[in-house]
């Protein structure tokens, strides 16, 4: 079977400097899709590529299998629904956007209304069909250009940022809709976001950007610095490693590898921190602790764990973690 | 009496009962003005919008001669259109000169410049989420112009009205092309000087007036779509 995208070589550059370099990078058919990364990792920059909203400096890029020229087809571009991180309403009402769109992706216009009518039921706007942008609350509003996205029921949807600028309420009901949407058959959704672990939980799988690379590592504890040898230096820590990579500028460490203790451990770890706890927050069934060591750190422990520790906000801890639980970038 | 608040006096009686001459040169030169705004408008605004949508070589040099353009004298598109359309100039045969097309001819190249210009304002000026939105909705190039228009419409009208507004306040190439032929190619402008240098001041005056009326409908349009533009 094909992937939706397949991307080889490929190299972008904004002011004469690389932002974008991905080497190779396939992306299946039928996944949730999350795009992780800090601000300025390259997200956007991808998500324009998989839109073919810009064309790489280097590389190609197939769509479904096909090289796509210098202007994609009318099929290929019916694949694709793109909402940008801050999307833009045009002039009219909900369903005149939608109109509007259906209209350019040459969709036959006995199909208008029933498309509209899908549309907007997905994203529980029907109530509003009739009202102009700027009647919308920022919620609503990214609503409606995901209802305008999916109208012609594209094979591929991608969200920039979908839950930026949004309270919780709104971010609860966009991931309902990204939920739902991701349980249709044959729909791929790749979406961008720098809170990992709310990309991590939507989605099947998730794509970790750094400084415009693709990794493995999950992009948690993450840290710019410079490796010396085996010894990784932050600036204000230094945290041993066995990996060896010339030209590594990042680490990244798994907070499930990190184990928390009162005092310092007598283990064959090679890192040991003490730090100050400065947050315990809930995620799903565990708890992360943030513990800041001159670096912040955070770790995931069991809620009986947390009982056993008997953990308080300003307690000073110790952090340990073995030198083979940190990944070099 | 006051020479000039008989003058004025005698300029709203005109007004007021209709003179036939008056408005005759008042339709004349709305209609040559309106003609030349809607001919530069078919042509300025397309022409501004595939300017502003696309990148190419001498870009810069061309919004260079556009702002030169904008500058221009009307009396040298008037000196050199008459040079093309007398009897001996090249196009003399098509005996252009001394004809309402002759002035609609000069208004509508006098204004091409400043509503192009106006014209790729309005989409560098716009929302810059615009066109990636319209591309990104399957908008190819052919119909991503068509539907900039749309969606900045209020201001592409903003440049015509602006561009008639220009032209109907046009003398220099007016008079020269037209030659103020009563009843033919005598506009309102031309038709001030001519009646200010007879001594006949009142109908100048009254020509003025209506000229101010139409400035100021021109302006509240102009301040009216400001305010509704999306």
């Amino acid at each position: 079977m094909t992937n939706a995208y397949q991307l080889s070589d490929i190299q972008v550059y904004r002011q004469q400097k690389c932002i974008l370099d991905i080497p190779e990078l396939e992306i299946q058919h039928n996944q949730c899709i999350a795009l992780l990364g800090d601000n300025g990792a390259g997200k956007s920059t991808l998500l324009d590529l998989l839109a073919f909203l810009h064309r790489p400096e280097q590389g190609s890029i197939k769509l479904n299998g096909d090289v796509v020229n210098r202007s994609l087809s009318v099929a290929q571009r019916r694949c694709i629904g793109y909402v940008s991180q801050q999307p833009f309403l045009l002039s009219g009402t909900i369903t005149d956007n939608i109109r509007l769109a259906l209209k350019l992706q040459g969709v036959e216009p006995k199909q208008y209304d029933k498309l509209i009518t899908q549309a907007l039921d997905q994203v529980s706007l029907t109530p509003l069909a009739d009202q102009t942008a700027s009647t919308l609350s920022g919620g609503q509003l990214k609503r409606a250009a995901i209802a305008r996205a999916i109208a012609h029921q594209p094979s591929v949807l991608l969200l920039d940022e979908p839950f930026s600028h949004l309270d919780q309420s709104h971010i609860k009901q966009l991931e309902n809709i990204i939920e739902q949407l991701a349980q249709q058959s044959s729909k791929t959704i790749i979406f961008s976001t720098h809170d990992r672990l709310q990309g991590a939980a939507l989605a099947d799988t998730t794509i970790n950007l750094v400084h415009g690379t693709v990794t493995k590592s999950p992009l948690i504890n993450l840290f710019h610095g410079q490796l010396n040898g085996h010894v990784f230096d932050t600036g204000h820590l230094q945290i041993h490693t066995t990996n060896q990579q010339p030209h590594a500028k990042h680490i990244a460490i798994d907070p499930d590898e990190i184990i928390i203790s009162p005092k310092v451990l007598d283990s064959s770890m090679r890192n040991h921190f003490r730090g100050r706890l400065i947050a315990i927050t809930e995620e799903a069934t565990t708890i992360r602790l943030t513990v800041d060591c001159g670096e912040r750190f955070h770790a995931l422990i069991s809620p009986e764990s947390l009982n056993s520790l008997n953990l308080k906000l300003g307690d000073m801890i110790y952090l340990s973690f073995k030198s083979t639980a940190v990944s070099v970038f | 009496m006051n020479y000039f608040s008989d003058s004025l006096a005698a300029a709203f009686g005109l007004i007021a009962s209709f003179d036939q001459a008056l408005y005759q040169i008042v339709l004349t030169s709305v209609g040559i003005s309106l003609i030349a705004a809607i001919i530069a408008a078919a042509l300025a605004i397309p022409a501004g919008i595939v300017m502003a949508l696309n990148q190419f070589a001498g870009k810069q040099f061309l919004q260079s001669i556009l702002n030169t353009l904008m500058a221009m004298p009307t009396v040298v598109i008037g000196l050199l259109l008459y040079g093309l359309f007398s009897r001996l100039g090249p196009l003399g045969h098509l005996e252009l000169l001394y004809t309402p097309t002759a002035i609609i001819i000069a208004e509508s190249i006098l204004i091409f410049p400043i509503m192009m210009n106006l014209a790729i304002a309005a989409v560098t000026s716009a929302d810059p989420r615009l066109v990636p939105t319209l591309i990104s909705l399957g908008a190819k190039p052919k119909n991503l112009s068509i539907q900039v228009a749309k969606q900045t419409r209020f201001i592409m009208l903003a440049a015509v009205i602006t561009g008639f507004g220009r032209a109907i306040g046009e003398v220099g190439a007016a008079m020269m092309l037209g030659g103020n032929i009563e009843g033919y190619t005598r506009t309102m402008t031309t038709a001030i000087a001519l009646e200010t240098s007879k001594g006949e001041f009142e109908m100048g005056l009254a020509l003025g007036l209506l000229l101010l009326i139409i400035a100021f409908v021109i302006n509240f349009l102009l301040s009216w779509l400001q305010r509704v533009k999306p």
